[in-house]
């Protein structure tokens, strides 16, 4: 039983990546219809920058993860220009394989500027406040401070979303569009600065992941690759376009992946989530959360 | 990856050989060797360190004048550790670039894909950093097209697997590996030779290369209190899996396979790697003379000391230029009668003092590893 709660525990820890990484995925694909295939991309090149922070930079924890936000919210933004705004009248094809293109250039930029060996961020949580205080033992499950501070952010970020998209005007904007984008527009939204806010705290969700995980795992150019796979399966699970959907498919696919590693065998854990979304795919194409819509 | 990326990869890399031929270039025309590894994809770290043996061997030739009275150019291909790439790279390297043998490569799937169409050109190759018994068991006994001048992958992990038990005096062994070739091949065989010294392997597991968390199968070892744990995979995993039992505490004699020989890995792993074990043909402390003056020299012009993957790289191209010369002409097949029989007083870097170039029929090099363990952050083989 002590195991299995240290199962669980290791599961939310990168089923909070998870989430970060596939809410922003779920927004875009939601508001703006665009599959990304680039969103492995903002994590890794948040797990860079975060890197060139921290350890070339010498920042602060604070100010590095401010200066991670802003330069994936950059990213974001060219991703936008590059993805959406030329091409949002055309087919969805376009887009699609547009990001594939974007994707596979932000590796090989990467690869140039980084090199390909994996890098690792060195985050001393002795020096950042109120982390330093949190226990690293709690009853029978043992967790070091950098794996906390993951799902810490992750409830954070998430809850911040979720009040701003429920109660601000950008939020509401956000989920007009989403329901329906002419009507939207014709209720007075700026179609244009909502594409952009959507793909900018996207990206940046990502990003922050990225850094995050970088102090427990590594940073390489293509260690994106099987991140956004895990996101797609979090996001079909959770349903295409639901926020609330992704954050508990989230955590179910790491503590899933977890536990089959633990009892099954560890070489089935990646196995185990695609298996699950073809049996979705296949018998409640709506994701676990989603809502069946009929079309008029 | 795109042509781009490799494109400026070989180009940086092949600066640093290219700028000193291309000066001389303009008295005679250079002779072409060819060169094969990894230099983007899941092996590019060992890719980019073997392929600095290969340049320092090449620059010392040419230092001395070259070989048959012209400069020796290295030319470069990156396989990206992907069969397909490989055998492109091959058919280039043989048909545009004319050269008499290839050096290459590192991933042993490659290498057998590649070295039967060389072989199909009569050009013989010299593994690269290739290890797998594989590369060589395909060769037709007493005509091999490709060589690998230390032993393989089995006499790897023969001597790794005996040393947890017979070095180390640990019997409990769990086993972790990557379901590559490479690493389910290892781990079949550390099971096969560990059962057989009287160990007992009390765990398998396996994992996709480039797997990131390991924590909860690592928590799951920990409750079995293995003596020792065998790690067979890439050298990125291997350090990640170090760091990560650390962290939950799971404390045993760690041993790895040959990919996890670099300075890189223990930088990777940080204090995680303190004690842990594995098999090397080479250390710049190697108590064999000509590895030792090979250091030596390789220490002049670099900022760090040679390893076993600068050694082997070295080994390979030297013994492969050195046949060339003894054959007279840059002519494959002739090269590849001089590497069957006619190496075998050549000094080899790598191994116990005495080693030669003497390929058996099958094209390896039997020598016994030594056993390295890290301590403050290096390799040693006096632990």
């Amino acid at each position: 039983m002590d195991l299995f709660l240290q199962y669980v525990a290791n599961g939310v820890v990168t089923g909070s990546t998870y989430v970060l990484v596939a809410v922003g995925l779920t927004l875009i694909f939601g508001i703006l219809g665009v599959v990304n295939f680039a969103h492995g991309e903002f994590y890794m090149i948040g797990g860079y920058v975060g890197i060139v922070a921290i350890t070339m930079l010498k920042l602060p924890v604070l100010a590095a993860i401010a200066v991670v936000l802003l330069a994936a919210a950059l990213v974001g933004l060219v991703a936008e220009a590059i993805l959406h705004k030329p091409l949002k009248s055309r087919d969805a094809t376009n887009s699609i394989i547009s990001s594939f293109g974007l994707a596979v250039a932000l590796q090989n930029a990467a690869l140039l500027v980084m090199g390909p060996q994996p890098q690792r961020l060195n985050l001393d949580v002795s020096k950042i406040p109120v982390l330093s205080s949190l226990p690293t033992d709690f009853g029978p499950v043992f967790l070091p401070q950098q794996r906390t501070l993951i799902p810490l952010t992750m409830v954070i970020l998430i809850g911040v979303l979720y009040a701003v998209l429920k109660y601000t005007w950008t939020g509401r904007s956000l989920r007009a569009m989403a329901q329906h984008a002419t009507v939207a527009r014709l209720c007075g939204v700026r179609v244009q600065s909502v594409a952009v806010v959507t793909f900018m705290v996207g990206s940046a969700l990502a990003g922050i992941a990225g850094m995050l995980m970088s102090s427990i795992f590594f940073v390489y150019p293509v260690v994106g690759n099987m991140i956004a796979l895990k996101a797609f399966t979090v996001v079909i699970l959770g349903g295409m376009g639901n926020v609330a959907g992704a954050a508990v498919a989230g955590l179910l696919l790491g503590i899933t992946e977890s536990l089959t590693s633990a009892y099954v065998a560890n070489s089935m854990r990646d196995v185990v989530g695609f298996v699950f979304v073809i049996l979705v795919l296949l018998f409640r194409p709506q994701g676990l959360f989603g809502k069946a819509a009929e079309r008029s | 990856m795109t042509l781009l990326s490799r494109r400026h990869i070989l180009a940086a890399i092949g600066a640093g050989v290219a700028a000193p031929s291309l000066v001389r270039a303009q008295s005679s025309e250079t002779l072409k060797i060819g060169g094969m590894l990894p230099f983007s994809g899941p092996a590019s770290i060992e890719g980019r360190q073997i392929v600095q043996g290969l340049q320092f061997a090449v620059a010392e030739w040419n230092e001395k004048g070259g070989v048959l009275g012209r400069k020796i150019e290295l030319v470069l291909e990156d396989d990206e550790s992907n069969s397909t790439k490989g055998v492109t790279a091959v058919r280039r390297l043989i048909e545009r670039e004319k050269v008499p043998f290839i050096i290459g490569t590192y991933a042993s799937a490659v290498a057998i894909a590649a070295s039967k169409v060389a072989a199909e050109y009569k050009v013989p190759m010299l593994s690269g950093g290739s290890t797998g018994a594989g590369a060589t068991d395909q060769n037709t006994a007493g005509d091999p097209w490709f060589f690998r001048s230390w032993p393989d992958s089995n006499a790897q992990g023969d001597d790794t697997a005996k040393a947890i038990v017979n070095k180390f005096k640990k019997t409990k062994v769990a086993i972790i590996h990557d379901n590559t070739n490479y690493g389910v091949t290892l781990a079949e065989q550390v099971t096969r030779v560990v059962t057989g010294v009287g160990g007992q392997i009390v765990s398998k597991d396996g994992y996709n290369a480039g797997e990131q968390d390991f924590s909860s199968m690592l928590t799951r070892l920990r409750g079995l209190k293995p003596d020792a744990v065998y790690i067979g995979g890439w050298a990125g995993d291997g350090a990640n899996i170090l760091r990560q039992a650390a962290e939950i505490g799971l404390k045993a004699q760690f041993v790895g396979s040959g990919s996890m020989l670099s300075d890189d890995f223990i930088k990777l792993a940080g204090s995680a790697s303190e004690g842990f074990a594995v098999a090397t043909m080479f250390e710049a402390s190697t108590p064999n003379p000509i590895g030792k003056a090979f250091a030596e020299r390789w220490r002049k012009s670099h900022d760090f000391d040679a390893n076993t993957f600068s050694a082997l790289g070295y080994d390979s191209t030297n013994i492969a230029i050195e046949a060339l010369r003894r054959a007279g002409k840059p002519d494959g097949l002739e090269v590849q009668k001089m590497l069957k029989d006619g190496m075998k007083d050549f000094p080899l870097v790598q191994g116990p003092a005495g080693t030669t170039a003497a390929f058996n029929e099958k094209g390896g090099v039997i020598f016994p590893n030594f056993i390295a363990v890290i301590k403050d952050g290096k390799r040693r083989l006096d632990v």
